[in-house]
């Protein structure tokens, strides 16, 4: 197989890897904010099994937790495992990253002052208003690097998605390296995955410049 | 007390018997002060005397565990029992306070920082923006329109944070050490607008550290130690003859 093809074969799963990549950006973006205000709630019941549940999603392999997603439902209640991957795949990342995304937001608004809080109640803004208005752009613009991080290890983490043989771009070219024995359609990958950050490198530099007006 | 010597006019604020705890630490022990009209009251006092948690229980920010609070007469809060949350939000629109650090918001420009509150509540957005620029004007502030805060000294800041108190129109200005966290050479401007902010018959009530304002544009000034009311009287009764010994041995401090 020339390097030609390989490239175009692998390129067809490149949709498949956007995919995850967007959509579970779509949807842990703001689960993560809703799991960040239940680990802050004031009810302690609340907050613990929040809290617990977090250190479960961080503290097991997302490849386990892809597997569960996928196949548990057969496992556990003879269910069919679903015929389009890319939902249990996108339901697995999505809650996945959810939780990291949590705790960064949860360390970004627990470290605006709290005057800041005081002096929009003194003002007389609602406690919402309080929150979107005032907290929440700020904590954006502090948290910008840590997402960036995320953001970048999300491109990669989408490699996981073989385990479940999704046939995005790098369950492709794994095939491709068993069929043909050969190392090359890993470096494809590793070239593909390259791009696709310096893309999201750019991108991400871009928004936290427009977030640079004030300090 | 000079507030309920009026019988016809109610103080804008009264405190009686104001009690409040930070657990077993008693901060606040029986305060009962009035603030009437055009009054300008410094409080004074070493730190830990209660000042600012005062000026916080009078604001809400610290709930008290005890006494009343009225303002205009009504009770926002009836011995250690607070009034509804709507109550309290109409009360708070009586009273503007100015804290030491400012808490401008860093991400608005200094006319946002002003404007958002009150058009938030539903006033008219040009009759705000036109009373934020004359605002503006009077804190010597023209031309920082659109600047951010982080570009502003801190006596610029903390002029913004008096437009921004201002700019809701309150019957009375609460100040918690406006100027301690000021460097010396910068106090001077802030202080210069709350003393022109006095002679246009404000009302405010200042925590501060610096005597020689306290006493010369001050009409009351109320000492403080260990939660109490130590002494209060006019400026010159207060500095010049102290009656207690805790006032006269807090005092001799500034004079060296």
């Amino acid at each position: 197989m020339s390097l030609l093809t390989m490239i175009l074969k692998m390129s067809e799963g490149l949709g498949k890897t956007c995919a995850i990549f967007f959509l579970t950006l779509l949807f842990s973006l703001p689960l993560g904010m809703i799991v960040a205000l239940l680990r802050m709630s004031k009810v302690k019941l609340v907050s613990a099994v929040t809290r617990f549940f977090i250190t479960i999603l961080r503290g097991t392999p997302l490849m386990l937790q892809l597997l569960a997603v996928t196949y548990g439902p057969y496992y556990l209640f003879g269910a069919n495992v679903a015929r389009n991957k890319l939902i249990p795949v996108v339901i697995a990342f999505s809650i996945n990253y959810a939780a990291y995304f949590a705790e960064i937001y949860r360390g970004g608004i627990e470290s605006i002052p709290i005057g800041q809080y005081e002096a929009a109640e003194v003002l007389g803004y609602t406690k919402l208003q309080t929150f979107l208005r005032i907290i929440l752009p700020q904590v954006i613009k502090r948290i910008m690097p840590s997402v960036t991080n995320e953001v970048v290890t999300l491109v990669k983490d989408t490699s996981m998605a073989f385990t479940v043989s999704y046939q995005e771009m790098f369950t492709i070219g794994k095939q491709i390296a068993n069929s043909q024995t050969s190392f090359m359609p890993f470096l494809v990958a590793g070239v593909f995955y390259y791009l696709f950050n310096a893309i999201v490198d750019y991108m991400m530099g871009r928004i936290e410049k427009r977030l640079n007006y004030y300090k | 007390m000079a507030g309920e010597s009026n019988n016809s006019v109610p103080s804008i604020l009264s405190i009686r018997r104001l009690e409040k705890s930070f657990g077993s630490l008693s901060v606040l022990k029986d305060i009962s002060l009035s603030v009437d009209r055009g009054n300008v009251i410094s409080i004074i006092g070493p730190s830990g005397s209660g000042k600012s948690t005062l000026l916080r229980c009078a604001s809400f920010l610290e709930t008290a565990d005890g006494g009343d609070i009225l303002y205009d007469g009504q009770y926002a809060m009836r011995e250690g029992v607070y009034a509804s949350k709507a109550e309290l939000n109409r009360f708070r629109t009586r009273f503007g306070l100015v804290f030491q650090n400012f808490q401008l918001f860093p991400h608005y420009s200094v006319l946002k920082n002003i404007t958002e509150a009150p058009i938030l509540h539903g006033e008219d957005k040009e009759e705000v923006l036109e009373r934020a620029l004359s605002l503006i004007r009077k804190m010597g502030l023209t031309g920082k329109e659109k600047a951010y805060p982080y570009q502003l000294s801190g006596g610029q800041q903390q002029r913004v944070a008096i437009a921004r108190a201002l700019a809701l129109r309150p019957e009375v200005l609460y100040f918690d050490e406006p100027t301690s966290a000021l460097d010396p050479e910068l106090t001077g401007e802030v202080l210069k607008v709350i003393r022109q902010l006095a002679e246009e018959k404000m009302t405010m009530v200042v925590v501060t550290h610096e005597m020689p304002f306290a006493k010369a544009v001050s009409n009351r000034v109320i000492f403080m130690a260990d939660g109490l009311i130590v002494e209060q009287g006019e400026p010159r009764e207060v500095f010049d003859d102290p009656k207690e010994e805790r006032t006269k041995q807090f005092l001799r401090v500034f004079e060296r």
